[in-house]
């Protein structure tokens, strides 16, 4: 009793001790000026990439069926030798994954969340990919709406595990994986769908997520597979860079009556540039899916 | 003896996996102090976060918006470090490209009149126009101008990048560290929730 008692005060000790009186500060606040001169330097910078979701969502009434043979092959998994392979690929996998729940191939979703969970084993990051998160995967293989969840919430879960576990190249790595096979399989959904103008938009768009994934993975260019990454993405924004863009102010208000933000864009995408985007997004997805093992060889 | 160094390892314990629950607490910040909107019709989105952000210092958080989406962007924070209300912004970053005219230098050989190199180089310039780009910020909402609001919703017509931008005041009463030290740092989180837009109103025929 008597132990319990002195811990007990020891504990209110350490927890006081912890605190200290109340003294008001003399510092007087800031005043609410952002982006103020020299404010520029000290700006903490956060950056969010969105979920394949997203994208897969808005072109889902777009585009046809999504098809097996648009995704990387799940039996290349365990040829990927490197770091930057793995990662790379990683990326691919879960976007293949995410795009597969969308597009309600149901045992592909299956098959590429075992694939992602092997490479997420490599990555260190398993624990995205849990044994109970796949037995409620495969409980609910006939309910579209879940796996769309579940396969977004292991992506989501892989990609804060990365930002916690401060794997910055890998996660640049993860993420430039994950543009390029979302380009691959908008590409491949406008083959499937004919030229359809509206997903040719989508296509221009993208090139506001390259902008942004490039600026993200800045910090990390002093890692040798990121910074080869990223000459490799910045030649595909050479060919972005290339076409005309048109900013117009908004006229009219928002059919859903919300404030519209900003101007409009409208990107002249050339049939000629889609196809450099096509052939440069294809070059570089093929390389960096290609087995390691059979390109050591 | 050795129920006392037990019951002090355990308070240890007990501290530290306090401490690990403030960290968890603002990883998590906007889901369990954000207000979500109470239309249904909004599903969070991936790209909301949290963070420590430090009285007086600027701290933005870079997204993307697509083009046909209604977006809800409401931002919670500890008003006991930060103070009652933030500064926020959101600002566009846009590639602006722009034609230049560079001069280059380069050796040419000297010729002479028989079109022979006579061993001489001469400096020659040339001009030729580039395209190089900058990166400029537009601010497309800053809630100084709407009564410090902390949530904005509004439609999204192209996709673009932008950035939200807070900047904290500070709470004058905010209790010291025990050094003296100010505590200036504070969680700020920004709740992210969109929509496909809808269309109000009847369908024109």
């Amino acid at each position: 009793m008597k132990t319990t008692v002195l811990s007990t005060i020891l504990l209110a000790a350490l927890v006081t001790s912890c605190g200290g009186d109340p003294k008001p500060t003399n510092d007087a606040g800031p005043g609410l000026v952002i982006g103020g001169d020299g404010t520029e330097a000290t700006v903490a910078s956060i950056y969010q990439m969105p979920t394949p979701n997203e994208l897969f969502n808005l072109v889902r009434d777009l585009a046809g069926e999504g098809q097996k043979r648009m995704l990387n092959p799940a039996g290349n998994v365990d040829r990927y030798v490197s770091l930057q392979g793995r990662a790379f690929n990683f990326g691919v996998y879960s976007t293949d994954l995410v795009f597969a729940s969308y597009f309600k191939m149901n045992v592909e979703v299956a098959r590429y969340y075992l694939t992602c969970k092997k490479l997420a084993d490599g990555l260190g990051i398993a624990s995205a990919f849990s044994d109970a998160d796949f037995v409620r995967l495969e409980a609910n293989l006939t309910r579209g709406d879940s796996l769309e969840l579940i396969s977004n919430d292991a992506y989501t879960k892989a990609y804060t595990k990365l930002q916690d576990e401060k794997m910055g190249p890998v996660l640049s790595l993860v993420l430039a994986g994950g543009w390029v096979e979302s380009m691959h399989l908008l590409f491949r959904q406008i083959d499937g769908a004919g030229n359809n103008p509206n997903l040719m938009a989508r296509v221009g768009e993208q090139k506001v997520t390259l902008e942004h994934l490039l600026d993200m993975m800045e910090p990390q260019a002093g890692d040798a597979d990121v910074a080869n990454t990223m000459m490799e993405l910045t030649a595909i924004r050479d060919i972005y860079d290339q076409v005309n863009v048109k900013r117009v102010a908004h006229q009219g208000a928002s059919t859903s009556g919300r404030m519209v933000l900003g101007d409009d864009v409208q990107m002249e995408l050339t049939s000629e540039k889609y196809q450099a985007l096509v052939d440069a997004v294809e070059d570089l997805r093929t390389r960096m899916t290609a087995p390691e093992d059979k390109s050591n060889s | 003896m050795n129920q006392i160094i037990n019951s002090l390892l355990a308070s240890a314990a007990l501290l530290a996996s306090g401490s690990a629950i403030g960290q968890y607490k603002c990883a998590d910040y906007h889901r369990f102090n954000g207000d979500p909107s109470g239309d249904k019709r909004f599903s969070m989105n991936g790209q909301s976060k949290s963070a420590m952000v430090q009285v007086g210092k600027e701290t933005e958080l870079n997204i993307i918006i697509y083009r046909g989406q209604d977006y809800r962007i409401s931002i919670s924070h500890d008003e006991k470090i930060l103070g009652e209300q933030l500064a926020i912004r959101l600002v566009e970053k846009i590639r602006v490209p722009h034609d230049e005219t560079i001069e280059v230098i380069t050796q040419e050989a000297v010729l002479d009149e028989q079109g022979n190199a006579t061993g001489t180089t001469q400096e020659v310039k040339t001009k030729r126009k580039e395209r190089l780009f900058n990166d400029e910020e537009k601010v497309l909402w800053d809630n100084t101008e709407h009564d410090m609001a902390d949530e904005v919703e509004f439609s999204c017509t192209a996709t673009k990048r932008i950035a939200v931008e807070v900047i904290a005041p500070g709470n004058s009463d905010a209790k010291p560290k025990k050094s003296g030290e100010t505590n200036d740092i504070g969680c700020v989180g920004i709740l992210i929730e969109h929509m496909p837009t809808p269309v109000l109103g009847f369908e024109p025929q």
